[in-house]
């Protein structure tokens, strides 16, 4: 298996309408600036990974339609659609084909534009016996599992809304966040309104137009392109049973996530995830999200994400700053969200992150969330 | 940034999606008020929805077993969003109450809908009993909703 890097980052700012430019141009945006970021040209780019849910714009092959947007035309191209995960999961794919030996260079991009379609719609298409007749979208299907975990776990709503205020905070930091509030405060986060209980909209991921896109090479491109390329020391990937009654207390043990984590740990040597990293980027889509994924992820023993929050050590300065980008919670274009986390991860390791950059960054976690049947993980090293 | 012009698209389709073996036997219970899952030979854990294979030991699954039409409320939440009925097209009208349920006699939980939509009178650990509707249609939906036993 060849070592690879990632050796560039580009992605638009991501907001609730981007009605000045289509689909393809968006992807365009991302693209260019991730090439530029790589100084490269686009033919020498080998391969073409994209990522898109596209029942969300009911807009179909959508890496026929905005393939040209990623310099994808005569070269090998595919797309991945798998939920939340699209983008991890395409970052992974553009990862194996780097890994083996096959490709030296590949653009992997992800995109949405959630503003031209009907997310609610594309949530509802599942299985048409089972779940339609008692869907209630990715809102209720969180509310759902949260009660159990804050009746099992003694998580609050202040914990939540610590979680929420970190996000936006971090985001005012960062140009591309969609959602940014310098001065949000716990106050704010439990007056805002009841979507779903005990979930409130500051609790919840926007629905984003963006585009965000990387490049990996493999170790002599990535060497003589970049001075401190973003290796990926491993990635995981986890699927599970399709219903959503079938994992026991989902959101309490998120066997996906913490399965995926325990392979990449293995693989990268991570014996104490809240010491080993420096900076984490994951895939939390409400507040409770993040707590739990705390303690998938072993930042602290199970039932602890509580105090964790409490405890500041994963704000910005901490022990481990957890999304200092503003996370999913400031930005979700979702075809795309998975390659920002690992674009933010790597930005942190090639010192790319301007205001929200940590200080001496080597080890850096990335992951996925797609509705808890999906989970995946990426660790990124820089030379140390 | 210029705004560009857009075009609209509304469509009326049709799609028509087979059943397979497990949820054709299912359906048909349920005209009877009959709720049955599938049960591993291998780990036993009894399904609902009743599938065809045990994903964990990829077994074929045949072995049918009953399942009440009561049981335990695992989670819970009160939605104060409409969200569309993905069989309906309709929206749903809030706030309504959705519990995960894990029946007497199934290891998954089902998620449905609950009668009580008052936060307060919600309790994870709860006894609840399915609401049959009069015209049974041999769907999920024959069950309208949860009650809370007291």
């Amino acid at each position: 298996m060849k070592r690879v890097g990632i050796i560039g980052t580009g992605q638009t700012n991501h907001t609730r309408m981007r009605n000045d430019v289509n689909q393809a141009e968006l992807v365009r945006e991302a693209s260019a600036l991730a090439l530029a970021d790589a100084d490269l040209d686009p033919h020498e780019i080998d391969a073409v990974v994209i990522s898109n849910m596209e029942l969300f714009e009911g807009r179909a092959y959508p890496e026929l339609w905005v393939g040209e947007g990623a310099f994808a035309a005569g070269k090998p191209c595919m797309k991945i659609a798998t939920g939340g995960t699209s983008g991890t999961s395409s970052c992974i794919a553009g990862y194996h084909q780097v890994a083996s030996g096959l490709f030296d260079t590949i653009l992997v991009v992800g995109f949405e534009k959630h503003s031209e379609g009907h997310t609610q719609a594309g949530m509802a298409l599942v299985d048409p016996f089972w779940d339609r007749a008692v869907a209630s979208g990715a809102l209720g299907n969180f509310a759902l599992s949260i009660s159990q975990y804050m009746a099992e776990r003694g998580v609050t709503e202040e914990h939540a809304a610590k979680i929420a205020v970190k996000a936006r905070r971090n985001g005012s930091r960062n140009p591309h966040a969609h959602l940014q509030d310098a001065e949000a405060t716990i106050d704010k986060v439990l007056g805002s309104k009841m979507l779903a209980h005990p979930v409130r909209l500051l609790d919840m991921c926007p629905q984003s137009d963006g585009a965000c896109a990387i490049v990996l090479a493999s170790e002599d491109r990535a060497n003589s392109l970049c001075e401190r390329p973003a290796w990926i020391a491993a990635a995981a990937t986890r699927h599970q049973q399709p219903y959503i009654g079938d994992i026991d207390r989902r959101l309490i043990t998120m066997e996906t996530l913490r399965d995926a984590a325990r392979e990449v740990y293995a693989k990268a040597g991570i014996n104490n995830p809240l010491k080993d990293f420096d900076v984490a980027e994951i895939y939390e889509p409400t507040t409770y999200t993040e707590l739990a994924w705390y303690e998938a992820l072993g930042f602290c023993a199970e039932g602890e994400a509580g105090a964790l929050i409490d405890s500041g050590e994963t704000e910005i300065g901490g022990e481990l700053p957890v999304n200092p980008s503003g996370g999913v919670l400031c930005a979700n274009p979702v075809g795309a969200t998975g390659v920002i986390r690992v674009a933010e991860a790597a930005k942190q390791i090639l010192g790319r992150a301007g205001d929200y950059q940590i200080d001496n960054v080597t080890t850096a976690l990335a992951t996925g969330y797609g509705v808890y049947a999906w989970a995946d993980a990426m660790v990124l090293r820089g030379t140390a | 940034m210029s705004e560009l012009r857009t075009i609209t698209h509304e469509m009326d389709l049709r799609w028509e999606y087979a059943s397979g073996s497990a949820m054709e036997k299912f359906c048909a219970g349920l005209l009877e008020r009959r709720i049955e899952a599938l049960k591993c030979p291998d780990c036993a854990r009894r399904y609902l929805p009743p599938r065809p294979f045990c994903g964990k030991c990829n077994t074929r699954l045949s072995e049918w077993v009953p399942v009440a039409d009561e049981g335990v409320l695992e989670a819970w939440t009160v939605m104060y969003l409409p969200i569309v009925d993905g069989r309906s097209g309709e929206m749903r009208e809030a706030p309504y109450g959705m519990g995960l349920i894990r029946l007497d006699g199934a290891d998954t939980t089902l998620n449905h809908y609950l009668v009580e939509n008052d936060p307060a009178n919600l309790k994870v650990g709860q006894r609840v009993k399915a609401v049959w509707r009069d015209d049974l249609q041999g769907a999920m939906d024959d069950i309208l909703h949860f009650e809370v036993l007291k």
